[in-house]
């Protein structure tokens, strides 16, 4: 590996064709990094007024990533907003050149970042798709070939010759999704596209990219939706903050990717964020016996103790409870005042206790809770603390998932036997405890 | 950097469809939405040729013959060079979305301006040639091949100027703003409105670096180039009544041909490299 500057393109002037012995992707020692300026540069004035003072810092999007992809692999690219992992498919697309260290790819490379990026409104449908098939560098011949399959799979043969100005924003991008797809890639590079475009659009961009993983291309997948991930991909790279903290298999690497986003910030309430009418002074979880909730087993009486304190004379509030995993999806919802409960009246500087009981039918996992206060009616919000408490649930048998739905086994017909050791100390099976109290 | 700029050149080569794509989106949409299409490009330089004539022949007198015949021959020349610049020098900033998510020589989209406006030269060549040859006789059908390697030569010249305009306009966005200015100054120092001889025949004895001026300034090479084969020559005779004669199209020195692709490949060259060493950073910049 040399230090000479990096001869990327090579595989892009050897053409579509791949060299089978070299790895599809190498990325050795890369650093890239960003100036940001406290107010841009971008004339002469501001030129001569930095030759006085500099007015910028350094950060490094990416410090120091090496890896190697193989011919076939397929590798999900995951981790925080602002870890690097746009940078990273940019680099790979050649978009941003390496300040450091060297970025090989061999074969075609093609990126799903850019659907219709390129299409002009006043050039018709037909024109656009030359234009953006040679935007995607292929060449006349290519696209002459793949025209008709482009303009089918895209659905716009009545519409070939009208300015794309005038298609919807959904046929549009059906139409860059077409070309994007037609450039036949021996890299694939994929951004976050599942999140755009409507549900039929997406099963179909999923069902294309399965297509290509299962023809043995190499697939690079950058995506918030960790199960889209996990379905899609053999291999995860965990970044965070432009480092590789983890690279191995996909499984292992969305759960450590889950449980960093769960542990990443302690729980802390910050007091006078957005707080206007009331504000939310503390947030306690507590298990049954009282102690601060941060381990429990499935299916815990847990109880969310909220004091407040009136910033003026307020009528009556709803103080909002929400549950969600610790990669964001929301589990459960509620506000007070749907139970038919309000606080309220208060005089200024008047503080109030809202404890909330629930049971948390969860399995092992990482959970956040978040708590608000509104209006009666929950339009206003006066007060927000979105990270209030945290909690884990421990596996425990019984059962595997997300909920614990507390089923139990019969044997209605023919014989049964206990498995295991009959003398182990009896688990706290869940409806144990709830009945129990 | 000579690799560098020989594997670039291999990689231009690859990206020729879309140049042509490119190119063909510039023409296809400044006429789409007009009835009379391309004979609007026609309207600057016949309006412009109009006025100047009439400036120029019965107000001011610069004593050549054919005054219109010899103005739009270096109008049109000169036309080329400033609109393919006025495009490009926005090429880069306009496709922010473009540069920022898909990777392709960045290098096409100044060129698509140089290519668009190549294309507008040689039409309104063609739509002018039937006046040119009855102002100033077959001469101008015969000597086609030096018009066609002052065209040649200009549009390496003028792509070299466009790259660097384009490259240096992302990091320095007040050239934009120089730009008219720039422009400005430089018509009036490249003989379009004037014949060089003209210049050299009656420039002061304290002026003469003026004439020096205009004799380096490489924009005077290729108009004259160019209007030796549509018009033909101008000389000076050393005469103060007349100052002036002309000769009709003729083949150019070696001098004036060795002068010419010197530039163009000094411009080109430059301004290439000026514009690669740039444009590793253009995705971060605009």
């Amino acid at each position: 590996m040399s230090f000479a500057s990096p001869r990327r393109s090579v595989g892009r002037l050897a053409g579509p064709t791949v060299d089978p012995r070299k790895p599809a992707i190498v990325m050795d020692r890369v650093t890239e990094t960003f100036r940001l300026f406290h107010q841009r540069p971008s004339g002469l004035k501001e030129r001569l007024y930095r030759l006085r003072r500099t007015s910028y810092t350094d950060f490094n999007a990416l410090e120091d990533i090496s890896f190697t992809v193989e011919h076939g692999e397929s590798v999900a690219v995951i981790g925080p907003n602002g870890s690097g992992k746009s940078t990273l498919l940019k680099l790979l697309a050649r978009i941003l050149p390496p300040d450091e260290g060297t970025v090989l790819t061999n074969g075609r490379v093609a990126s799903l970042l850019e659907l219709g990026a390129g299409f002009h409104g006043d050039l018709t449908g037909r024109e656009n798709i030359r234009l953006n098939g040679a935007i995607l560098g292929l060449s006349g011949a290519e696209i002459a070939e793949r025209f008709d399959e482009i303009v089918a799979f895209a659905g716009v043969e009545h519409l070939l010759d009208t300015a794309v100005r005038t298609y919807s924003s959904g046929l549009e991008v059906r139409l860059g999704f077409a070309v994007a797809v037609m450039v036949e890639p021996d890299i694939l590079l994929v951004d976050e596209v599942l999140a755009v475009g409507d549900a039929e659009f997406q099963a179909r961009s999923l069902e294309r990219m399965r297509a290509f993983r299962d023809a043995g291309k190499t697939f690079v997948l950058v995506s918030h939706d960790l199960d889209a991930v996990r379905d899609m991909c053999d291999r995860a790279i965990v970044l965070d903050r432009g480092r590789v903290v983890f690279d191995g298999p996909v499984a292992e690497g969305v759960e450590l990717y889950r449980q960093r986003a769960a542990s990443h910030s302690a729980p802390r309430v910050d007091r006078r964020r957005g707080a206007t009418q009331v504000a939310i002074d503390d947030v306690e979880l507590v298990c049954a016996d009282g102690e601060a909730a941060t381990e429990v087993l499935p299916s815990a009486n847990l109880t969310a103790r909220i004091r407040l304190r009136a910033l003026t004379a307020v009528d009556v509030c709803s103080v909002g409870l929400v549950i969600s995993r610790g990669d964001g999806a929301h589990l459960y919802e509620l506000h007070t005042t749907w139970q038919g409960v309000g606080v309220g009246p208060l005089e200024p500087g008047q503080e109030a206790t809202v404890e909330i009981r629930f049971t948390a039918h969860l399995l092992a996992g990482h959970y956040a809770l978040a708590c608000s206060v509104t209006d009666a009616s929950g339009r206003e919000t006066w007060a927000v603390v979105a990270d209030a408490a945290r909690f884990g649930v421990r596996p425990a048998p019984g059962g595997a998932g997300l909920v614990d739905l507390s089923a139990s086994a019969v044997v209605t017909e023919g014989p049964a036997r206990r498995t295991g050791d009959g003398k182990a100390i009896p688990l706290p099976r869940p409806q144990h405890r709830q009945a129990g109290g | 950097m000579h690799l560098a700029v020989s594997g670039k050149l291999v990689e231009l080569w690859r990206s020729r469809e879309l140049l042509d794509q490119l190119v063909r989106k510039e023409l296809k949409v400044r006429y789409r939405n007009s009835a009379l299409g391309f004979l609007w490009s026609m309207l600057t330089p016949v309006l412009m040729t109009a006025v100047f004539s009439v400036v120029f022949t019965q107000i001011v007198r610069i004593p050549v013959d054919n005054f219109p015949a010899f103005f739009i021959a270096g109008f049109l020349v000169w036309q080329f060079l400033q609109n393919s610049c006025q495009g490009a020098i926005d090429s880069i900033v306009g496709n922010a979305e473009l540069i920022k998510k898909v990777y392709f020589p960045r290098e096409v989209l100044p060129l698509s301006h140089v290519f668009a406006q190549l294309t507008h030269l040689l039409l309104a060549l063609l739509v002018l040639s039937p006046y040119l040859v009855a102002m100033r006789g077959f001469g101008v059908l015969r000597h086609v091949p030096t018009t066609l390697l002052a065209i040649a030569l200009l549009t390496l010249f003028v792509s070299g100027v466009a790259m660097w305009f384009a490259g240096v306009n992302v990091t320095f966005r007040d050239l934009k703003e120089l730009f008219v200015v720039i422009f400005q100054v430089w018509f009036y120092a490249t003989p379009v409105i004037y014949p060089l001889a003209l210049v050299t025949a009656q420039m002061g004895e304290g002026f003469a670096w003026i004439a020096r001026v205009i004799a380096i300034n490489p924009a005077t090479v290729f108009v004259e180039l160019a209007r030796l084969g549509l018009y033909g020559s101008v000389s000076a005779t050393g005469d103060a009544i007349s100052p002036l004669t002309d000769g009709p199209p003729a083949w150019p020195g070696l001098t004036a041909v060795a002068l010419a692709a010197g530039w163009a490949l000094v411009s080109f060259v430059a301004g290439y490299v000026v514009f690669l060493r740039r444009s590793r950073t253009f995705a971060k910049e605009v």
